[in-house]
């Protein structure tokens, strides 16, 4: 009580208004954002004839949580979950790896040309996926690659962004640190493990996050290639095609628990390294669809 | 000592190569490959150079087709409208959260969307989008509104995934403000205010000019993504009239992987660059090195 006759001779009525019009603006925004991952769930645990109803039921009269053992009956969802994980995982370290080389040599190793090509890795980032899908689709192709977990890693790799935020980080290490080490007879080599990769681990942690997060939702590139190789299916292309497979039949009700499997680990994933996450958000100023 | 200079550049390149092997492979090669595709009638299946050469025909054909000119019209509204509307959003919530409780708290709950997958977005969208039966139109009908055909009626549905792509993407965008927000400093503010400047005044007169290198960053990042959208179409727009909702890159993506004309499809992706090049140009030369090559500078 105190507290708030104190606020009210501090703030006038005019200001009272705007808190609450600015938190009513908040909770309907909210509002907005939860409804569809509260309807998510919630139809996920319909039957059948609960989703279809109309007017639309909002809650389950008794939760089906059958719903969710009859998944891995119907797709091997556990294979989509082992691709996903491998190539998100191996894509991020192949991101992590080159990435952290390239950028301790473009922020510290003094080249001939080193300038020109730096402009070049951030100019990658302009161009459009689309003139490199089907040049990588043929590449693969003749690779032999297509059934193959390299045609999903490999492309991903490089990334021009992840260069460049390595380099950023690498920059504010202090030269003295490395002059020091070399004295003391450190090659590069050496010191890029000893002194560089230790400094780095927060831009390293970031950019495993956002690498993980953006390769384990991707969808184009894995539908293009997994399109004749079922057994490289990916979580975003598999349940995606379970959601054109049952639309039509008695077992659209599955979608929604199937969608549940595919949406609960990255918000897991996202609570877990939200902080890394946001960081790298921040940072990269990319996102949206 | 130019020994070691030269063992030390010879080490440079070293430590890059990884990278520009795969840049030669993944980023030297497509473009190139593209554009020599591009003028050319390949299927994939004979090698590129035993095609037939078509010369500019691919990108006369696109340009005269009516589908492809619709799509250009689609994606262009697309990128528009989403972008503003939401960078415009989220500016505007990135503002009150600023100022409000838990901010932690309501930052989780915009962020939320960023980090599902599309492919169930447009899932779930699809379902609360039905037109007896959805969620949208029964809450709709509370206040007296006849049913909306989201999916379906072709004057609506562009708007209808447009909604989505907005609701999507304003936590990634309020989260950039929020940070650029905390960075201006409150003395101005307060200055302001002895000065008499009311809310909307400093709103536009300190916050706008003091982040609008973060402002035009998400612009041009924005657009070069809005303009290569297909995910989300993709996923919602099946039911849809093509023509009301086809995008550009569901265009190429069909004329490739649908049709098999691989060289068309490479031009229209050409297109497709150049469009973005011209428009990330034109916000960046608009507002000199305020955006993307300030921020990739910044600490040059």
């Amino acid at each position: 009580m105190k507290v708030l006759r104190k606020k009210r001779r501090k703030y006038p009525v005019s200001r009272v208004i705007v808190t609450i019009a600015k938190y009513s603006i908040l909770c309907i925004g909210a509002f907005c954002m939860i409804l569809p991952f509260f309807w998510l769930f919630s139809a996920s645990l319909m039957t059948s004839q609960e989703l279809i109803a109309d007017p639309p039921r909002w809650i389950p009269e008794s939760p089906q949580w059958k719903n969710y053992m009859e998944i891995p009956r119907r797709i091997p969802i556990l294979r989509y979950y082992g691709n996903s994980l491998l190539i998100a995982g191996l894509g991020t370290f192949g991101v992590l790896f080159t990435g952290s080389l390239a950028g301790f040599a473009f922020a510290k190793i003094p080249f001939p040309g080193r300038k020109i090509l730096f402009r070049f890795v951030l100019s990658t980032m302009m161009f459009p996926v689309f003139i490199f899908l089907i040049p990588v689709f043929y590449l693969m192709k003749n690779l032999g690659w297509l059934d193959n977990h390299l045609s999903l890693i490999i492309p991903f790799a490089v990334s021009g962004y992840g260069i460049f935020l390595i380099r950023q980080f690498v920059m504010t290490i202090p030269d003295a640190l490395m002059d020091s080490a070399r004295i003391d007879g450190a090659g590069l080599w050496k010191i890029y493990l000893r002194i560089i990769l230790p400094m780095i681990k927060p831009a390293l942690a970031t950019l495993g996050t956002l690498t993980f997060i953006g390769q384990w939702n991707s969808f184009l590139w894995p539908m293009i290639v997994t399109s004749n190789a079922q057994h490289l299916m990916t979580l975003p292309v598999g349940v995606s095609r379970l959601t054109l497979a049952f639309s039509t039949t008695e077992t659209q009700h599955l979608v929604m628990a199937a969608l549940v499997y595919q949406v609960i680990p990255m918000v897991i994933v996202f609570l877990y390294l939200q902080k890394n996450y946001v960081k790298g958000f921040v940072m990269s100023g990319f996102g949206g669809i | 000592m130019r020994r070691d200079m030269r063992l030390r550049a010879l080490s440079g390149y070293g430590f890059i190569s990884p990278a520009l092997i795969f840049y030669v492979f993944f980023f030297g090669f497509p473009v190139i490959f593209s554009f020599a595709a591009s003028f050319r009638r390949w299927n994939m299946l004979v090698p590129l150079f035993d095609a037939r050469f078509l010369g500019w025909d691919n990108f006369e054909f696109l340009l005269q087709n009516e589908m492809f000119l619709r799509s250009l019209l689609n994606t262009s509204l697309y990128a528009v409208i989403t972008v503003c509307a939401s960078l415009a959003i989220s500016l505007f919530l990135a503002v009150l959260i600023n100022s409000a409780r838990f901010p932690v708290l309501w930052r989780f709950l915009f962020f939320t969307p960023v980090v599902t997958p599309s492919v169930a977005i447009g899932t779930i969208w699809n379902y609360l989008y039905r037109p007896n039966n959805g969620l949208l139109n029964q809450i709709l009908g509370w206040f007296g509104i006849r049913p909306v055909y989201w999916l379906t009626d072709g004057n609506v549905v562009l708007f209808s995934v447009m909604l989505v792509a907005i609701w999507a993407g304003i936590g990634g965008s309020m989260l950039i403000f929020t940070a650029a927000l905390k960075n201006i400093p409150n003395d101005y503010y307060d200055a302001a205010k002895i000065d008499g400047a009311g809310i909307f005044r400093r709103f536009f007169s300190i916050t706008i000019p003091l982040i609008q290198p973060t402002l035009l960053f998400l612009m041009a990042t924005g657009m070069i993504g809005a303009w290569q959208v297909f995910d989300l179409p993709f996923i919602m727009g099946r039911n849809a009239p093509a023509m009301s909702i086809m995008t550009v890159s569901w265009y190429i993506y069909e004329t490739a992987f649908g049709s098999m004309r691989m060289g068309r499809a490479s031009a229209g992706a050409f297109l497709l660059f150049i469009i973005i090049f011209v428009i990330t140009l034109l916000i960046l030369r608009a507002f000199r090195k305020g955006g993307y090559e300030g921020f990739a500078e910044k600490e040059t």
